[in-house]
């Protein structure tokens, strides 16, 4: 059945101008009113897989807390406040090593309609002090701005206040949607990259690297302070090589003396999603390779030094030491 | 297979012809009807009774030795309904996408993923008859396109054992809230007229729920089972054999390495087994 033949819309999420939005995107599709979001997403023994193939939407008010401070395994960038905030759950991608697929008990995405309620607890938050703010983690929100604009919302909420970092992560190249904004200071357009042979066998439906990179050069001409996310880095078959010739490919078409910065990161988990997602994930080798736990309960490659020391000298080829993270 | 929940006795007649099912006399509480790849049980009326027939239909006949044991499996409540909405004519059968209980107004959804041929719609699951006069003096408010006695209950029972996408509820209008002599042959008529489409639903729901095989051959299986027994190993250092065996085929591609050598080893002190399992987790995770 077709992504999105179904919208399920929470009864006090129906009014809000983003669920009208994103109603009008798919005039076609069945709506379903539900009292609460979780009486659909949270329902026991969904199969994540099979929902893939069939994705719906699920319009839901968030209610507190909007925001939540940023995660251990994630990178800082050197910002003393780092917080997260969802205001989508789920991807319409589909990688093989999504932490997504342990987090969550269902595959469906849901969109978060009261945006304003978000931005107000950004501003409550600012009181206090600066904020660097990711609001795409758990998410992608380019990659979705043409069923819900919330990539240009956040660049326009940021614009307009001090004190207030954001990252837009995407694996997207619909950098389109939002190349008539100018380009703000207080925004860095994060790109996940992996080479070919990564994104073709481990990233269902994103687009390919070419893509990316073309999307990344517009963005940085145009202005855009645009950050290279290399994570996760996936062992591979030759991975040495393969790595060493995609930094090449990547630097062959982005000027490296534009980009922001860069963080890299292999492959991690925590140990409770690694292990009930290796259980789920019996049709890719992704989870097959030899890992260990490390301290903090993180599931790694056994060699995760030797890969991040390795990717870490060919990247250095082109960026300098202070703009590399992770 | 195909798990079917019925309330009466003629709404299971037609399906019972249809797929050639035989009456299985081994049961001594509800009437059940068999074939190879389906199951029929009649529930009697009412949410309890559908709760019942469910949760002893899944609980006896689920085998897990059998391939993709409750994973494999799908089950449809099939049935009449009522109905205040003159849109739909009577005999048209829809996939319920909204099952809510008016006792507890709790809601209950079904995952549905593939195609189908059905309209849709959601149905309220009441104790009591719901007349016509009922709703329309105000007595009786209605939340859903349809209405019916057993949907809530069979959904909340298959839902303590299966996965939302193994649950459906296919309701076919039978009346519009005015029946006053009950007619088992229109009920009948009713459900063979959807009949066709049920089938292509049910060939549909089938292709949804089969089960990926295992990466593991039958033969790497029993020689894998050869090497636990041999090694003596624990019920962990068993899981993590076949952990690692798995891990092995899905990362090199390659058919499991030959373990004869372990298979014949007859270990005497654990500490032995446990060496051996080492020498196996070089051999697969570093290969």
């Amino acid at each position: 059945m077709s992504k999105f033949s179904h919208i399920y819309i929470e009864e006090r999420a129906a009014a809000y101008p983003v669920a009208q939005h994103v109603l009008s995107r798919f005039p076609g599709s069945i709506r379903v009113m539900v009292r609460h979001y979780k009486d659909v997403f949270n329902r026991p023994h969904q199969d994540f897989r099979r929902q893939k193939a069939s994705t719906k939407l699920i319009l839901a008010v968030k209610r507190e807390p909007f925001l939540y401070p940023g995660p251990e395994v994630c990178e800082d960038f050197g910002n003393p406040n780092f917080y997260y905030t969802s205001p989508v759950l789920n991807c319409i991608y589909d990688c093989d090593y999504c932490y997504l697929q342990g987090l969550y008990p269902s595959a469906n995405i849901v969109i978060f309609v009261n945006i304003e309620e978000f931005f107000k607890a950004v501003d409550r938050q600012l009181e206090s002090g600066p904020l660097y703010l990711c609001p795409s983690y758990d998410t992608d929100l380019l990659a979705l701005e043409g069923i819900v604009p919330y990539a240009s919302r956040w660049i326009e909420f940021a614009g307009i206040r001090q004190g207030l970092r954001i990252e837009l992560r995407t694996r997207s190249a619909n950098y389109s949607a939002i190349a008539g904004l100018t380009p703000v200071e207080q925004v860095i357009l994060a790109w996940s990259l992996s080479p070919h042979e990564v994104v073709r066998r481990y990233e269902r439906l994103a687009p390919p690297l070419k893509a990316r990179l073309t999307a990344i050069k517009a963005a940085l001409q145009d202005g855009w302070q645009v950050r290279l996310c290399f994570e996760p880095l996936i062992k591979i078959h030759n991975w040495q090589q393969v790595y060493r010739e995609f930094l090449d490919e990547v630097f062959s078409i982005i000027p490296a003396e534009r980009v922001f910065d860069a963080n890299i990161g292999v492959f991690r988990m925590s140990k409770e999603q690694f292990k009930r997602i290796s259980r789920l994930r019996s049709d890719t080798d992704i989870f097959a390779f030899p890992m260990v736990c490390r301290e903090g309960g993180v599931v790694t490659y056994e060699d995760e030094k030797e890969i991040r020391g390795f990717f870490y000298q060919n990247l250095n080829r082109y960026l300098p030491e202070e703009k590399i993270y992770g | 297979m195909i798990y079917i929940v019925t309330a009466l006795p003629c709404e299971a007649s037609p399906i019972v012809k249809r797929y050639d099912l035989k009456r299985d006399d081994a049961c001594r509480h509800f009437p059940l009807y068999r074939s190879d790849d389906m199951f029929l049980i009649v529930s009697g009326v009412g949410k309890m009774a559908s709760a019942i027939a469910t949760a002893y239909l899944i609980a006896q006949n689920v085998k897990r030795d059998e391939a993709g044991g409750e994973e494999g499996l799908a089950i449809i409540n099939i049935g009449v309904c009522g109905t205040l909405n003159q849109r739909y004519p009577i005999g048209t059968p829809l996939l319920i996408h909204k099952v809510i209980d008016h006792e507890t107004g709790k809601q209950y959804f079904p995952d549905i993923l593939i195609e189908h041929p059905f309209e849709e719609g959601s149905i309220e699951t009441h104790n009591d008859v719901v007349r016509r006069e009922d709703v329309l003096s105000g007595r009786v408010e209605l939340r859903a396109d349809l209405v019916d006695m057993e949907a809530s209950g069979f959904f909340q029972a298959a839902s303590r054992f299966l996965a939302p996408h193994q649950i459906y509820v296919i309701k076919v209008v039978g009346d519009y809230l005015d029946v006053v002599d009950f007619d088992r042959q229109r009920v009948a008529q009713c459900i063979s007229g959807a009949l066709d489409a049920v089938d292509g639903f049910i060939k549909q729901v089938e292709g949804l729920c089969r089960v990926e095989g295992d990466v593991l051959t039958q033969d790497e299986r029993l020689q894998l089972e050869r090497v636990k027994e041999s090694l003596r190993l624990t019920v962990t250092q068993s899981h993590q054999l076949v952990d690692m065996a798995r891990r092995y085929k899905l990362r090199t591609g390659r058919p499991l390495p030959d373990f004869s050598e372990f298979a014949q080893t007859r270990v005497k002190v654990k500490a032995e087994g446990r060496k051996a399992l080492e020498r196996i987790r070089r051999l697969l995770l570093y290969e």
